[in-house]
């Protein structure tokens, strides 16, 4: 099983990206469940084409619940997970998410699912030790950051490798690389190679700035499915297959043991 | 920041027990049930009605304020209390509950509610008793001018913890006390060959319903032995909130009943941080053979071989003990003081009554 994070600052189309790599690999034929880690719970819309219950809604809500509560199969049956959270301004959606996790944990999810990827789309920046979850507790091996050549995007995917060097050491996971979505700033190319080059990363791929994007988002579904003989089709399953090949497959749960860290010193 | 490792109470217990010398009638924690339990207890048996919130992962998750609102309004209809404060805990505080707000949003009719800000990571378990001063004050259960005086003393407080007592190490272990035999001996010894003994109580709150009873033993030892005695303590009846001044009119009264009189009274029941230089100065005009001293004992300067130390603290007679003092321990006074209304029996003056 590929255990994937995807991060990166608000806004700037993890949720785009994550679905379409999802989509993509799920058409190619492997089980995929996506989990959205954002309160907004609006990860997965465009593999639904809506709004799912989240696990955090169903938790408080029903007291004799079950998986199929809340995973919900989206486009090419990716099966799809929103973490949920509380009301903004209320309460506390870091530790949403690790009950959220352990909720699916305590069903059995993988157990009964099966999946042979995971993808993690994880809300903006790593603010708390709830949104460092996915990346701390043996959750996710690999994690890749959503950029664009914006100030603030750098900054964010700065901070988020930052957090994983950090917490190498306890052995779960590593620096997959940058995926740039493109905004059409100038010298974005350089930039983005730049930061790559201070973080010690690299980038893993570029997507162009597309209009076909927005319009498949505007009907809420992913570019694979809504217009799947498109140029930016291509470059998403592209995508995919390089998120896969870089990422590592170990057996086992929802979290993972102890990867072992390679590299480490 | 303190890194004392041995258990100790937290700002949110120290909260919890300025709350009831304020005498709020209902505290409400609002935390997960269990937080505080065993201090709560205690302060049931003296009369404050203690409950919780009950916090669960789900409140944590989107916010413990309606079930905080639901705990208000229960709160009310069973008690229906003149004053009720709602203390913080780490878990609400944490994820940011607005606890002001919420009472503001639940109809309490004629009672006075008000929030203590606190949570149990504030280092210093006094600075829940300031918060909790403040809240009063602001509330005003208690005019500010006491809240300032009662801050200044658990400011003290602290200084004479971290200086000399337990806060001032790392770890103690607790200690077992010695039997008061010998202790009571030296009593009896010191009366019978004529000698000076000097009764200091310099004691914190309502642990003075037990420590006062030395008064009455070591009278009645110099009745039937001979020898002379000076009572000292710390039983101002105008000093302190009411309930802590209620303390010590009770205690006196059951003193004077005994016909026991205390020689010089000095300071109330709240400033057993500041009264011991006074106390000492006091003494030395007595120039006792044998000193007597009950309560916060390191409090009281000039402690040495001639001192016998009574505490009712394991750890603090561990921390006497390791110094080389002679000390027993009145392990347990505390559960046995709370809600006394006077005079209870101490151990070693049960014993000196014994052995007279």
């Amino acid at each position: 099983m590929r255990r994937i994070a995807i991060y990166g600052k608000g806004g700037i189309g993890k949720s785009t990206t994550s679905s379409n790599i999802s989509d993509a690999l799920a058409e190619s034929g492997l089980k995929v469940m996506q989990i959205g880690c954002d309160p907004k719970a609006d990860s997965t819309s465009m593999l639904t084409g809506g709004r799912i219950t989240t696990v955090l809604d169903t938790m408080r809500d029903k007291s004799d619940r079950t998986l199929e509560d809340m995973v919900h199969e989206g486009s090419n049956g990716v099966l799809c997970v929103e973490c949920g959270g509380p009301r903004p301004g209320t309460g506390c959606a870091g530790r949403g998410i690790i009950a959220a996790f352990q909720e699916l944990d305590r069903l059995d999810a993988m157990d009964v699912y099966r999946p042979d990827v995971i993808i993690y789309d994880v809300l903006g920046d790593v603010v708390c030790g709830g949104f460092a979850m996915p990346i701390r507790n043996g959750y996710a091996r690999d994690v890749f950051v959503v950029t664009s050549g914006e100030r603030m995007s750098l900054y964010a995917a700065n901070n988020i490798a930052t957090a994983v060097n950090d917490f190498r050491q306890d052995g779960y996971a590593r620096f997959g690389g940058l995926i740039q979505n493109s905004r059409g700033i100038e010298n974005e190319d350089s930039l983005i190679s730049e930061a790559a080059k201070d973080i010690g990363t690299d980038v893993v791929f570029r997507l162009p700035r597309s209009p076909t994007v927005q319009a498949c988002e505007d009907r809420d579904t992913t570019v694979i499915s809504g217009a799947p003989d498109s140029d930016m089709a291509g470059l998403y399953r592209q995508l995919a297959q390089t998120i896969y090949s870089r990422s590592e497959d170990i057996s086992g749960g929802l979290r993972l043991d102890y990867a072992g860290c390679n590299g480490c010193e | 920041m303190s890194d004392v490792f041995h258990p100790r109470p937290n700002p949110i217990v120290a909260a919890m027990y300025t709350a009831r010398d304020m005498n709020v009638d209902v505290i409400v924690m609002h935390g997960p049930a269990g937080c505080s339990f065993m201090a709560s207890r205690p302060l049931e048996n003296a009369g404050v009605r203690v409950v919780t919130s009950s916090m669960k992962d789900n409140d944590l998750i989107f916010g413990g304020g309606p079930q905080l609102e639901k705990t208000l309004m229960e709160a009310k209809k069973r008690f229906d209390p003149k004053t009720m404060a709602v203390i913080g805990t780490c878990a609400c505080t944490i994820i940011g509950d607005d606890i002001k707000a919420t009472i503001g949003r639940v109809d309490l009719g004629g009672t006075n509610c008000f929030a203590i800000d606190c949570h149990g990571c504030l280092d210093n378990n006094t600075e829940g008793a300031i918060r909790a001063l403040k809240a009063g004050a602001n509330a005003g259960i208690i005019p500010q001018d006491e809240c300032d005086r009662q801050s200044a003393l658990l400011k003290a407080a602290t200084a004479l913890e971290k200086n000399k007592g337990m806060a001032g190490r790392t770890y103690l272990r607790p200690a077992e006390s010695p039997t008061k035999l010998s202790v009571c001996r030296r009593i009896i010894d010191t009366l019978s060959n004529g000698g000076k003994v000097a009764v200091v109580m310099i004691a914190k709150k309502e642990l003075a319903y037990r420590f006062a009873d030395i008064f009455e033993a070591v009278d009645t030892a110099r009745k039937r032995l001979g020898g002379e005695t000076f009572f000292v303590a710390n039983l101002d009846p105008d000093k302190g909130l009411p309930r802590i001044r209620g303390y010590c009119t009770d205690i006196l009264r059951d003193l004077q009943a005994k016909d026991v009189a205390i020689d010089r009274i000095i300071g109330g029941l709240d400033e057993y941080a500041v009264v011991g230089e006074e106390m000492h100065e006091t003494v030395k005009g007595f120039s006792p053979d044998l000193t007597v001293v009950l309560g916060i004992c390191h409090g009281y300067p000039g402690l040495d071989e001639s001192c016998v130390l009574v505490t009712d603290q394991p750890r603090e007679l561990s921390n006497y003990l390791e110094q080389g003092f002679t000390a027993v321990g009145e392990v347990g006074s505390h559960g046995l003081v709370m809600g006394a209304k006077g005079i209870i029996t101490l151990e070693t003056a049960q014993t000196l009554r014994e052995l007279i």
